[in-house]
């Protein structure tokens, strides 16, 4: 009996070193901020004035949120953002994956094409695309030049159309991954079903909606949570497409968080707003995982 | 019949071939605007190759001094190095604690790390922040490496091949004779070597792209990364150069890509399906 005991304390002891290092970076440097970062929501403080300058204020942050306009614009925003560059990205790359599932020649080619986005530096892509819509840039001088319109629009000047480019440009490089995970998820979608619907006449229409649709229905609420909380956090898209001067029609809620902190130095009212942040998205996914019961096959 | 699915597949080829070519145009167009002088950028109908390509922009892109861009790419590539070793060091053996071992607080701190996948990292960051003001970490390359050890789903991956692995551990010849390292070091690791592999592609391209953390925690430009360097030239009169740096960003991640496709995609799907 000794022996066994002295045997778990010795294993109990290894299991510990195995753990440590993720143990000590997670006590450190996650669970030690959380604690401090729902404190510091509570409170006033300009990071510049040192540790003694935190002043507690309750709940007045997050009550000075309800009237912060650009909060509310942020929110907003991201709100839109996310709205439109979700279900473009699911329907595209259920398109891409569809289809690239040989039904096409060519197709590890195409699908390249397909992912390069994906993988690509977020900055490097911004950049490309503030030289496409710039107001003299491609975008423009196609609309004018080949389809005939008047003038260009000015889609990072005006507060009614800049999120546009941001939305295709976050839409535009997601969809490589939504794209890998749909292709897996048809694969594992049983042949002999197609064999049965074939043998019974259904169209490749019927066949698409009436069992890939259905049958990887899981795979679209997985990425659309995935792909929910990613846009929610949009932002390096947003700050280098603007050239780091956000406005009322593009500031997403990252970008208001960063400024207030690092432009602004208000650490406590930025971690209210971060806080509202991580509520929103756990809100969010919890209600998706309730709607998930309503028409997710499984 | 068969003629005529060849036909269909034919057209469908041609119809999806266009659709996928509008997702590489803007690229193919940022290469050839790179090649270009400033004032011909912008010229329409695009003159898609350009003549004479203009690789100056490319020689004074990594060779001026005072944005050492080549410098910025050593820095990433050693910061993405060290993400890389350390996470997979650390995150194997977490999750060899976790699949293997038993000891007490073990469901308790597994679910504590999954929670934690919940928090955004902007909830933790100017915690951090302080945090590494107050350590002398600020503005060093650790302060990017340090955070990206702790990876939950890596644990979480790993551990699940972990546990396909049959080693009963119950037998006192493993206790007494061999440790836990060696069937760490020896069995388990070398048998899930594919896992790895991708879990490696998926830290290097996180860390390779990242923005946020460099750009809270790095303020010294020869501490730059790829991704602050980039964002230097985002004024007008650095266009074709800003678009230089870009295509020397993109290009070796695209090179991977083009050789490891398989751990790319592995990487993407295993978090699909289990996800």
């Amino acid at each position: 009996m000794a022996k066994t005991n002295r045997l778990a304390r010795r294993e109990a002891a290894q299991a510990y070193i195995f753990l440590g290092p993720s143990l000590l970076i997670f006590l450190v440097l996650v669970l030690l901020p959380v604690l401090f970062s729902g404190y510091l929501a509570f409170t006033n403080w300009d990071f510049a004035s040192g540790f003694k300058g935190i002043q507690w204020v309750g709940f007045k942050n997050f009550v000075k949120l309800r009237t912060d306009r650009n909060f509310n614009f942020a929110l907003q925003n991201t709100f839109i953002y996310t709205v439109a560059s979700v279900p473009l990205t699911l329907l595209i790359s259920l398109m891409f994956a569809y289809f690239l599932n040989g039904k096409v020649f060519f197709q590890k080619v195409m699908r390249t094409f397909v992912f390069i986005p994906y993988i690509s530096n977020m900055v490097a892509l911004a950049l490309l695309f503030r030289c496409l819509f710039r107001s003299d840039g491609i975008i423009n001088s196609m609309l004018t030049q080949t389809f005939g319109m008047k003038e260009g629009l000015k889609w990072m000047s005006s507060n009614d159309l800049n999120k546009i480019p941001i939305i295709l440009l976050s839409t535009w490089a997601s969809i490589g991954y939504s794209m890998v995970v749909y292709m897996a998820a048809m694969q594992g979608v049983s042949e002999s079903l197609y064999e049965a619907a074939a043998i019974d006449g259904a169209s490749s229409r019927q066949t698409f909606w009436h069992i890939t649709v259905p049958l990887i229905s899981p795979t679209t609420f997985f990425l659309m949570i995935i792909r929910m909380i990613a846009v929610f956090k949009i932002f390096t898209s947003v700050k280098v497409m603007s050239g780091h001067v956000t406005s009322r029609g593009n500031v997403s809620l990252i970008v208001k968080i960063y400024d207030d902190a690092f432009g602004n130095y208000k650490f406590g009212y930025a971690s209210a707003e971060a806080w509202v942040l991580f509520v929103i998205i756990f809100a969010a996914t919890l209600l998706q995982f309730w709607v998930k019961k309503k028409w997710v096959y499984d | 019949m068969k003629k005529k699915k060849r036909t269909s597949k034919i057209i469908t080829t041609v119809v999806i071939g266009a659709f996928s070519l509008i997702f590489v145009l803007p690229l193919i167009w940022m290469i050839s605007a790179s090649l270009k002088p400033n004032y011909e950028i912008f010229n329409y109908p695009i003159r898609w190759i350009p003549n004479p390509p203009m690789v100056q922009n490319y020689i004074t892109v990594w060779t001026d001094e005072t944005m050492p861009f080549g410098l910025m790419y050593l820095n990433s590539l050693k910061i993405a190095v060290f993400t890389i070793i350390g996470k997979l060091i650390i995150s194997a053996g977490a999750a060899y604690a976790f699949s293997k071992m038993r000891f007490p607080g073990k469901n308790f701190i597994f679910i504590l790390f999954l929670a934690s996948m919940m928090i955004p990292t902007q909830v933790t960051i100017l915690p951090r922040f302080v945090l590494f003001k107050e350590l002398g970490l600020y503005n060093t390359h650790a302060s990017l490496i340090l955070p990206a050890l702790f990876d939950v789903s890596a644990i979480f991956l790993l551990r699940q091949f972990y546990s396909a692995v049959p080693i009963d551990l119950s037998e006192s010849a493993v206790l007494d004779g061999a440790s836990h390292f060696r069937i760490w070091a020896q069995i388990i690791v070398p048998l899930t070597k594919a896992p790895m592999a991708s879990l490696a592609i998926l830290a290097l391209v996180t860390s390779w792209n990242d923005y946020f953390n460099p750009l809270i925690f790095i303020v010294s430009k020869n501490k730059y990364t790829v991704s602050l360097g980039i964002n230097n030239y985002t004024a007008d009169v650095y266009v074709n150069m800003g678009l230089a740096a870009s295509v020397s960003a993109i290009l070796p991640i695209l090179l991977l890509y083009i050789f490891c496709q398989k751990y790319f995609e592995q990487s993407i799907a295993s978090s699909g399906i289990k996800g």
